[in-house]
């Protein structure tokens, strides 16, 4: 826990901001792709994840790419309305040093057979180097789902 | 005291002189070519259709009532002409608008309906003239004036002062164009429902589930209460759809029948709020083309009822005909009463997936729970105390904060989240960067002192729910609000925690929320009193602060937890910092606050 003040984006000033800045870029392009892929090609969601990500769905647990494949696969087919979007970069302090987003998410949902729900959710994202290329790529490492009305 | 049926605003004002028609009115020709559309304008426009009969010639004619009988002109809404100036609402208005009905093109044609252009004559002219607007409510009577009045100001865009509000059609007088121009927009959108309820029970076959609104404008029940039930209008369907839904959405049968639909727009909803619909009986109405079909192909029909719609002259052949309505419903066995031989279908259908269940608080492991459990409620007792200095403690040096809310369209000032509005961050509304970056609290100081301005609050920590969630229920006299709160948090010596990031969510409380709130008693907060440290702790304490790095609080809670054992607490400060951090979305569906 010792400082790195003259290094860490949090606590320098310029860097914070640029870094605040990019998030929110990056968030409103996540928030774009990830719902998306969850409404039209759902087969493709799970790539958005790590393959040691969390998903707590309503409480259920869900995590590792394969059993994330099955469990979206599982779903019925959704219609998403984001309404309310924030995000902030999270502390090094948390992510030793691995860049990460936090994103958090509200809107409605309307999943075939049910009726249209409000949920809230959040995402912690983080930056993978990738095989396929230079640029790093976002990946989730965690999300987390409930409906406002999860108990009902 | 009043019955059921929709209200509905007239809307007449009274010309300076005698040419008082102000502007064709594009009117639909009584054999129908579309629906009526007329634009707005503020001071001038076509005069309101007559009901039934024309009347040619000038001089007054009884009003005009506003809905039509015969379903050919569908109009929401009446424009306003303007009053003169010198008859207003305290004397006699020395003209009545006529009543004439205009079937011409919009300023021009035969028949002396020639459009004054801009009658803006009193507005904002010379000396004090006000135009008056006078509306009116027909049966008005029936309803409380004060009910009528409330129920009209809650609804209308604008906030109006009604002068003068008397007579059988509850006639009230607005001086403003702006402001009538508000109240026509609401005209027709009130509409009280308990009429059309027992009505629609009465025609409601529970044993078929099926529901018979068949020429219901007629129904004696209806007519006898004035209550009218156009079916080719909006929000009479609309009013109608809304009570399947909330009372028979089971429905497997529907009539509508000799109703002059002639669009199926306004029964589009009927594809999501009443999925069982298998019969639609739609004969002798005022359907185009097959094209309306298009709006309600969502339903799986297998009987459906369509002869005699103009539509069905257009085929060249039966054949045709049924192709079109199979495109539409292709697993239809019955065509106006005829059986289609059964079509050849793909299984492509399945039943829609089960959602999983939705369980309560997901921990991850049982070992989190209990330290997860105690520093939230630490936490909330001291957001709760009217302190919230020592939250301080709680929050890294370089922790962030924000706070959200679901976007909405009302006015901030009368939002009942207005306090927290100003500070929202929502970044799908909010796109200028600098605003953006301000919003984010940064560092505890800024972090803390924002949140001592938050409205002072009371939770209540009765169940946690961990995604990993925490799940509060909070006990108060005050408005129930609910909000999702996401901490992310590193290991800050022994089990504490310290946060690094705080995003905070917050909404209204539905009305069942609130119902279920504080149904567990509060448990009594613990206080924990400051250490005061002996003159050998502090040198201990200089002494870590300055080996391990951290400053003087972390480097005493460390100690602490290590009963100031220094050599243990340099191991367990070691050990920490290859730990992972722990994430968890805190969950707290209620809490009060005072505003």
């Amino acid at each position: 826990m010792g400082s790195l003040a003259e290094f860490c984006p949090f606590c320098n000033t310029a860097d914070f901001r640029t870094h605040v800045d990019a998030s929110c870029r990056y968030s409103e392009e996540f928030t774009n792709i990830y719902y998306d892929c969850m409404d039209k090609k759902r087969r493709n969601l799970m790539r958005l994840y790590l393959d040691k990500a969390t998903l707590v769905w309503n409480g259920n647990a869900v995590s590792g790419q394969a059993a994330l494949g099955d469990f979206f696969e599982s779903l019925p087919s959704s219609e998403f309305s984001i309404q309310t979007l924030d995000c902030q970069p999270v502390h090094e302090q948390a992510t030793q040093g691995q860049t990460t987003l936090l994103v958090v998410t509200a809107g409605q949902v309307k999943f075939d057979g049910q009726k249209q729900r409000y949920f809230n959710q959040n995402f912690l994202l983080t930056a993978q180097a990738s095989p396929t290329s230079d640029q790093p790529v976002w990946k989730i490492a965690s999300d987390c789902f409930r409906f406002q009305d999860w108990s009902s | 005291p009043f019955c059921g049926g929709k209200l509905i605003l007239n809307g007449y004002s009274w010309l300076p002189n005698h040419d008082d028609r102000v502007g064709g009115q594009k009117v639909r020709n009584r054999k129908g070519r579309g629906p009526f559309r007329a634009p707005m304008y503020s001071d001038q426009g076509p005069r309101p259709r007559h009901r039934g009969s024309q009347r040619g010639g000038g001089g007054p004619g009884p009003r005009a009532r506003f809905d039509d009988e015969d379903g050919d002109v569908n109009l929401s809404f009446i424009l306003p002409h303007v009053f003169s100036p010198a008859s207003n609402p305290y004397g006699r208005p020395n003209r009545r608008g006529d009543d004439r009905f205009d079937r011409g093109r919009r300023g021009g044609g035969g028949g002396g309906h020639r459009g004054r252009g801009n009658n803006k004559g009193g507005d904002g002219g010379g000396g004090g003239r006000k135009n008056w607007f006078k509306m009116s409510v027909p049966y008005g009577k029936k309803y409380d004036k004060d009910w009528l009045i409330t129920a009209l100001q809650n609804i209308c865009s604008m906030p109006f002062t009604p002068v003068h509000v008397k007579g059988n059609r509850a006639e009230f007088f607005i001086d403003d164009s702006t402001t009538a121009n508000a109240l026509f927009k609401v005209s027709r959108k009130i509409t009280d429902k308990e009429g059309y309820k027992q009505c629609m029970a009465k025609r409601f076959d529970g044993s078929q589930q099926a529901l018979d609104l068949n020429n219901i404008r007629i129904d004696p029940d209806l007519v006898s209460q004035n209550i009218d039930v156009t079916l080719n209008r909006k929000n009479s369907m609309r009013a109608v759809i809304k009570i399947i839904e909330e009372n028979i959405p089971e429905l497997v049968c529907l009539n509508l029948s000799n109703n002059k639909l002639f669009r199926l727009d306004d029964l589009s909803e009927l594809v999501n709020k009443v999925p069982n619909l298998k019969t639609l009986n739609l004969s002798h109405n005022e359907l185009k083309t097959e094209r309306e079909l298009d709006r309600i192909k969502g339903l799986k029909l297998v009987e459906l009822w369509l002869e005699r719609n103009p539509l069905c002259d257009y085929f060249k052949d039966q054949a045709s005909y049924i192709s079109e309505v199979r495109e539409r419903f292709p697993r239809l066995l019955k065509l106006d009463g005829q059986d289609l031989p059964p079509p050849i279908v793909f299984d492509v259908e399945v039943t829609p997936a089960a959602l999983p269940p939705c369980k309560p608080s997901y921990f991850c492991s049982e070992e989190i729970k209990t330290p997860i459990v105690g520093f939230l409620q630490q936490y909330y007792s001291v957001y709760d105390s009217g302190d919230r200095q020592p939250l301080l403690d709680a929050y890294h040096d370089g922790a962030t904060f924000s706070l959200s809310m679901p976007f909405t369209m009302q006015n901030p000032s009368r939002c009942s989240l207005g306090d927290y509005h100003k500070d929202s961050r929502n970044l799908k509304k909010l796109k200028d960067p600098t605003t953006r970056f301000r919003l984010l609290k940064h560092t505890r100081l800024n972090v803390v002192a924002f949140l001592s301005e938050l409205p002072k609050t009371q939770h209540d920590t009765a169940s946690l729910i961990v995604d990993v969630n925490t799940f509060t229920v909070s006990k108060s006299r005050d408005s129930v609000r609910a909000f999702c709160r996401v901490f992310v948090t590193v290991p800050a010596g022994g089990t504490s925690l310290c946060i690094v990031n705080d995003e905070l969510f917050v909404r209204n409380a539905t009305t069942e929320e609130i119902r279920r709130a504080f149904v567990a008693p509060a448990p009594t907060p613990s206080s924990s009193p400051v250490p005061t440290l002996s003159a050998p702790q502090q040198e201990m304490l200089s002494a870590f602060s300055l080996k391990s790095g951290m400053n003087l609080e972390w480097s005493q809670k460390c100690l602490q937890d290590n009963e100031w054992d220094f050599n243990r607490a340099g191991q367990v400060f070691t050990d920490l910092k290859v730990n992972n951090s722990l994430f968890y979305s805190v969950n707290i569906p209620r809490f009060k606050s005072s505003s």
